[in-house]
């Protein structure tokens, strides 16, 4: 599905995803070996604070999450879950070609194929695994994607929700979690 | 080493009924034993210092329609691994707890009933689901389960007309 990208945003509008580009959380949670790609696009080596963007432990209080590659079924759910806690405007970057197609775990009987079919991505970084130079470059894109009005993912889930809902129950028959553990 | 695992496989020799022995390396050897014997080569060998039982798992022999069960058990002492086998059928598969031996079996045995659909008498959880949240299919690891056709018909796929394939033998290296 093609997310719509016109710009009728009002000033308002603007001014806030000026702002809100310059200051970006990003939420950990760590679900693919893209995890590894990480430690270095934070720390000194390529050092994503330059772009205004620091890590956030909790849901609720960031702007971004990275899909870090596969996601088993188990692991989808608990993504929903986070991703319905964040606030809006809320992005969604996708690593690595296991989000695209499925990558190597294309015939796996635990692992999703296609990941914009349950929640919707702004941005795909392709590669198994992409490197820290191709992350920073995403993350350029997606400031000036949001600058822009275009990262309108988080709108397309509200407008398409009864989609989305369908996609993921088909999949996964139910989103709630049961936890022996907790319960 | 070699001897101390030598002594040991000569005294396990002796005391079970040990259909075959194998040596796997210098600190591991396996061997197959009767599904009678499971119970008293695992008592027996928890006697001799090997404590741990590190895993419990379990092989689809569908030739000759068999699942073999494989018990790992490690010894602190000697620094050494025993694997005990055995083969129970595969048509309703079905086979008696170790939790009497050693506890820790009870997630062991939990996941080989969770892929493999062996029910273990006597270990009640092992019915519930592991790791697996919600499972609509038969068990995953045995060898008539196709993944392809499963993930077919869950995960849509995306459809491109355009397919990428790498051209094998083609690349000089
Ligand atoms: S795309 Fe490659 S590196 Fe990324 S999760 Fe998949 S297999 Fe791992």
């Amino acid at each position: 599905m093609v997310l719509e990208n016109q710009d009728n945003r009002n000033l308002w509008e603007k001014i806030g995803d000026y702002f809100s580009a310059n200051s970006i959380w990003m939420k950990w949670y760590c679900t693919g070996c893209g995890a590894i790609e990480l430690p270095p696009t934070m720390t000194s080596r390529f050092d994503m604070e330059r772009l205004g963007m620091g890590p956030m432990a909790t849901p609720r209080q960031a702007d971004v999450m990275l899909i870090t590659g596969y996601l088993s079924t188990k692991t989808l759910r608990r993504v929903i879950y986070s991703y319905e806690q964040m606030q809006d405007p809320k992005y969604i970057v996708a690593f690595g070609s296991c989000t695209i197609n499925g990558g190597v775990y294309y015939d796996s009987y635990a692992t999703i194929n296609q990941l914009d079919k349950y929640i919707p991505v702004d941005l795909y970084i392709a590669g198994c695994m992409p490197r820290p130079e191709a992350v920073m470059n995403a993350f350029a894109d997606l400031i000036s994607m949001i600058k822009k009005g275009q990262a309108n993912g988080w709108r397309h889930y509200q407008e398409n929700y009864e989609w989305y809902k369908k996609n993921q129950l088909d999949s996964l028959e139910e989103v709630i979690i049961h936890d022996e553990f907790h319960e | 080493m070699m001897n101390s695992m030598n002594n040991i496989m000569k005294q396990v020799d002796d005391v079970l009924n040990v259909l075959n022995k194998e040596v796997i390396s210098n600190r591991q050897f396996a061997i197959d034993i009767n599904k009678g014997d499971v119970h008293q080569a695992l008592t027996y060998l928890k006697s001799i210092g090997f404590t741990q039982l590190s895993i419990i798992t379990c092989v689809d022999l569908i030739a000759d329609n068999k699942f073999q069960l494989i018990y790992i058990l490690n010894n602190w002492e000697l620094g050494l691994f025993v694997i005990v086998r055995t083969d129970i059928d595969r048509d309703n598969p079905s086979y008696v707890t170790v939790v009497n031996i050693f506890p820790g079996a009870k997630y062991y045995e939990r996941e080989v009933h969770e892929f493999f659909g062996v029910t273990f008498e006597g270990n009640d959880s092992s019915f519930k689901p592991l790791l697996l949240e919600i499972w609509d299919d038969i068990p995953p690891l045995r060898k008539d389960f196709d993944p392809q056709v499963y993930s077919d018909r869950k995960f849509e796929k995306r459809d491109s007309d355009k397919i990428y394939r790498s051209k094998i033998g083609g690349v000089k290296l």
